[in-house]
């Protein structure tokens, strides 16, 4: 009987083989296809078991992770102030929007910058803990602009503040805006079923969009800024070359283009710094028409427009556009023709641009020329304070020539001290105000676009709000209490 | 030529390897130690004090069970105890684990009235039967005396049973049997294996295992002559006499009879495969293995034909195609599966028509057969999570697993300890066989022989059967991984064992009875 046993040994010892084989192709080669099924809910549910980092702003804490005392989620976010900040955290639960989700890998700990420091820890079984990320905002600014943005209007507005010589973004508001806490992983279900609602939510108002960098508006006069720099950049004119500031025929319909007012320097002809300070459109019109749509596009897209970029890794802007055709509502394409032309030279037309971009657009006057690229956080540290990432100031495109800038910095200065903007005079702020027609029944988009201080510029804003009325009244005002309080710091 | 028998024997030195098998035995308390140890460590910082109550307790028992080994069977296998504490321990401390993460779904199931073994990792009632287990050990080898003197007074060793072969196999069919007998048998999670006697409950399928082994061990000893010799040749194949085919018949159609009555598959599966292996051990003719397997064929394929066995049809759809079932698919009888889990438009409905079942009731609507994949999903979801080395003790999420502390409890020991971990587990189990073969090998007696081997199979087997299926190697069934699964009958069976195996490696280690004189050749008397 032992050479039977022996043989069913051995087939005993077969079955033990099989099962390591299996074992082995199953945890070995399919562990990481199994950890990403669709139908593995472990995948989502391992990032509430750690302690989430922190993120900071101007040493206040604006979002942080505390223990729920239950064991899914074991831990919860709370969001200091969620209105307000909304638009540059973003929410977490489990899905992330933001910086939320821009530094998901480092604020959950998972990243390889932190569990290759902690490698220790992680060979002991400990897990390696959130680092903590600082934002380069101005909380205090921030708020500021929340308040003033959402009294100045019922319907949508936004603002943003960057530094100039180094791309901090200072503030980025929007009204309307949500609060992340309702979304939070405490909220479980419920959370769930409020951040459907509010991605659901169709019309104008739609909170999960921030009007500071994720929503376009028509830029209406605040545009001129651009086709000024092309003006004096690329036409080979000067703030004090007269133009035409007399009435325009449009050249297709026939239809007249109207300016505000047909007095002053918008009465027949006037240097360029004079036209630009009273907005008159038909000269604008005019320096459009003549360097043609794709020089305008061209021009545009020196200053950040009709591309997708990204300010933090995951978080792009909304694409700014003056754009060369569009797709009517048929699906057919539509070349902007004459017409079209002479209207996107005054932000009219299918010019759209976000508050972010328009405040590049100013950063580049205010800073030579020069745009430096858009940053929403300083640095990220560990728990321990050692720095992971630090933010490295890069320019993000020449737009315009040293000279040009320096002549469209005295253009808007003086829209404040003689042109549409004298409302502001005193409040150490220039630049260029925009009322934009968003279409029949609709407000304009109001906006003020523009720098400070006067001199030696550090801060360039944009400000738009939606209303009745003009950028100088609608949005002027709101830039001028924001940039007071960013100055304070 | 001398039996291969004859050659180990000849070539153990009739050794004490008690100093070898005291420092294994540290080995494995030092391992259940640390695996609790580590638990506490990675849940809280400290060591818990589950570590002095749990561990410590297993490691007293232990202990004890040595000392008897020590005296009672000196010149046993020196692997087999320290294995076995080392699978006990580590199932502890895994339960133990568990518990503190599931305790409070316990508590809430028994304020509903539910029954704890059904709900929650216990960690006490572990230990409970883990005390029995052993003293089970302890008194198993205590009772079982000499083998070479079966008829010394008060006496009772694995021999003794080859006496009572047809009382031992009655025995077997009733303790399969009871299960089904109304009013003290219950079904829980789809098979009807359990029978409750006052507040506990017992698998007597567990007990049943080792009371087949013995049956087949002394039916077959006693018919293997006869069928290995006599029989009509056709072909290749030697067919057996009806006479001799009959009881074997007469199993397999018991084996389906406990798979259809009962809907346990692994049980069916694990005695079948018993049978043929033992057969093949007493009667060496391979003509017996195909017969056998041909059987099974047979049988898995009419029960997959047969309408109220869809059951069978669809653990091995599930098996090689899981996805549409999770959480609910339906399986129509155009092979079709659609899924009614609960994002689906059918689940709904269901639910808005007010069904407590909303996956079966819109799937008896479709008039397809209702199933549900998750348990397996979820337990290949820990096997990835756990990867190559593991989450850590105490740092993965093994209770998501559903039964974690059972039928998957493979799995979460793969989530935490890893592929590392699973293939060490695998290897003490395979030595545990592979030391019973041995044993098997080297016992003197024919019945001995196929006794211990066919209980070092059915362990083989058992784990072929659940590890396989938790890991989608082979269709899942329920059965339990001894020593690790949480419960006392599977326990106790498996300690029983075990003792039987020390027991008889000893009595097969010990130096050969020395012959009363040894003047000559003739005068020589030999028991065996």
């Amino acid at each position: 009987m032992d050479k039977p046993i022996r043989r069913v040994a051995i087939f005993g010892m077969l079955l033990f083989f099989g099962l390591m084989i299996q074992v082995n192709y199953v945890q070995g080669s399919e562990a990481e296809s199994l950890r990403n099924d669709p139908n593995n809910a472990r995948q989502y549910q391992n990032v509430f078991n750690s302690p989430r980092g922190q993120i900071t702003a101007g040493g206040e804490v604006l979002a942080s992770s505390s223990l729920t005392g239950k064991d899914n989620p074991k831990y919860g976010r709370t969001y200091k102030d969620g209105l307000v900040f909304s638009p540059v955290t973003g929410y977490f639960n489990g899905g992330a929007s933001k910086v939320e989700l821009a530094y998901n890998s480092l604020l959950g700990g998972t990243d390889k910058r932190i569990t290759h420091q902690r490698w220790f820890d992680t060979f002991i079984g400990k897990k390696a803990e959130g680092a903590n990320v600082e934002l380069a905002l101005d909380p205090d600014a921030q708020r500021k602009a929340y308040q003033l943005l959402r009294n100045g209007t019922t319907r949508r507005a936004g603002a943003a503040v960057i530094d100039i010589k180094t791309g901090a973004v200072k503030v980025l508001s929007s009204s309307s805006s949500f609060d992340p806490n309702l979304v939070a992983p405490q909220t479980g279900e419920k959370g769930v079923k409020v951040l459907e609602q509010l991605d659901g939510q169709r019309g104008v108002i739609q909170p999960l969009i921030d009007n500071g960098m994720s929503q376009t508006f028509p830029p209406g006069s605040s545009f001129k800024a651009v086709v000024a720099a092309m003006a004096l950049d690329e036409l080979g004119m000067s703030s004090s070359s007269t133009v035409n500031t007399g009435p325009l025929i449009l050249p297709e319909s026939g239809n007249p283009l109207p300016n505000s007012h047909d007095g002053g320097s918008c009465a027949g002809s006037a240097p360029l710094l004079g036209a630009f300070a009273e907005s008159c459109n038909t000269s604008f019109a005019r320096i459009a028409l003549d360097a043609g749509i794709q020089k305008l596009h061209d021009e545009s897209s020196k200053f950040g427009f009709n591309r997708h970029w990204s300010i933090e890794p995951l978080v792009k802007p909304a694409e700014s556009d003056v754009p060369l055709s569009y797709v009517d509502a048929n699906g057919n394409k539509v070349t902007t023709g004459r017409d079209g032309t002479a209207r996107s030279g005054i932000g009219q037309e299918n010019v759209r641009a976000t508050p972010l971009q328009m405040a590049m657009v100013a950063a580049a006057v205010a800073n030579d020329g020069k745009i430096m690229q858009p940053y929403l956080v300083q640095k990220v540290t560990t728990k321990d304070q050692k720095t992971l990432y630090e933010v490295d100031p890069k320019v993000f495109s020449e737009a315009m020539k040293s000279g040009s800038a320096s002549q469209l910095r005295d253009m808007m200065r003086a829209v404040v001290n003689e042109g549409t903007a004298k409302n502001l005079i005193g409040q150490n702020i220039a630049g260029k105000t925009g009322t934009a027609e968003q279409g029949a029944g609709l407000p304009n988009a109001r906006w003020f676009v523009g720098f400070s201080p006067i001199q030696n510029p550090r801060y360039a804003f944009a400000v738009v709000t939606e209303g009745s009325g003009d950028g100088a009244s609608g949005a002027g005002p709101i830039a001028a209490s924001i940039m007071a309080q960013v100055r304070r710091k | 030529m001398t039996s291969l028998g004859e050659q180990i024997r000849a070539r153990i030195p009739y050794q004490r390897r008690n100093a070898a098998s005291l420092a294994l035995l540290a080995f494995a308390m030092i391992l259940t130690l640390s695996a609790f140890a580590e638990v506490g460590l990675a849940r809280d910082g400290t060591i818990p004090s589950g570590l002095f109550v749990y561990g410590g307790g297993l490691v007293v028992l232990a202990v004890v069970a040595y000392v008897v080994q020590l005296k009672y069977a000196p010149y046993a296998d020196p692997l087999l105890l320290p294995l076995a504490v080392a699978l006990n321990g580590l199932g502890l401390a895994m339960i133990y684990r568990l518990d503190l993460d599931t305790s409070r779904d316990r508590k809430v199931a028994e304020m509903a009235g539910k029954h704890f073994l059904k709900d929650a990792a216990d960690v006490p009632g572990q230990l409970m039967w883990t005390f029995v287990g052993i003293a089970l050990f302890v008194a198993a080898i205590m009772i079982m005396r000499d083998t070479t003197r079966p008829d010394a007074p008060l006496s009772f060793t694995p021999k003794t049973a080859q006496r009572y072969t047809y009382l031992i196999g009655l025995t077997a069919i009733v303790l399969l049997l009871l299960p089904i007998v109304p009013g003290i048998g219950a079904s829980i999670n789809g098979a009807r294996v359990w029978i409750h006697i006052g507040p506990f409950s017992v698998q007597p399928g567990e007990f049943a295992k080792l009371f087949l082994v013995v049956f087949f061990a002394g039916y077959l000893v006693n018919k293997r002559q006869a069928m290995s010799l006599i029989g009509k040749k056709v072909g290749p194949l030697s067919l057996p006499r009806a006479r001799d085919l009959g009881p074997i018949l007469v199993i397999w159609f018991f084996s389906l009879g406990v798979l259809f009555m009962q809907k346990d598959l692994g049980t069916a599966l694990l005695y079948f495969g018993l049978f043929v292996s033992m057969l093949y051990i007493a009667t060496q003719r391979v003509s017996w293995v195909v017969i056998g397997l041909g059987l099974l064929a047979v049988g898995v394929f009419v029960a997959t034909q047969l309408p109220f066995m869809g059951h069978v049809n669809q653990r091995i759809d599930i098996w090689q195609n899981p996805t549409p079932y999770y959480d609910g698919g339906c399986l129509l009888d155009s092979g079709k599966v659609v899924p009614v889990n609960p994002n689906t438009d059918l689940f709904k409905a269901a639910k808005a028509a007010g069904s407590a079942f909303p996956g079966q009731s819109a799937c008896i609507k479709l008039g397809g057969e209702y199933s549900d994949s998750a348990q397996l999903l979820k337990g290949m979801f820990a096997l990835g999570e756990g990867g190559v080395l593991g989450t850590g003790l105490g740092q993965g999420q093994p209770w998501q697993t559903p039964l974690s502390f059972s039928d998957f409890i493979f799995d979460s020991m793969g989530e935490e300890l890893g592929l590392t971990g699973l293939m060490a587990l695998l290897l003490i189990y395979a030595l545990i066989v592979q030391r019973g073969m041995k044993t098997a090998v080297a016992a003197r007696d024919p019945f001995l022989k196929l006794f211990a081997g066919g209980v070092s199979f059915v362990v083989a087997l058992q784990v072929f059967v659940i590890v396989g299926g938790v890991t989608k190697l082979i269709p899942l069934t329920g059965l339990t991984t001894p020593f690790l699964s949480q419960g006392g009958s599977s326990l106790m069976a498996n300690w029983i064992l075990i003792a039987i195996l020390v027991r008889m490696s000893h009595d097969a280690r010990k130096p050969a009875p020395q012959s009363i004189q040894d003047e000559g050749m003739t005068q020589i008397v030999s028991t065996r």
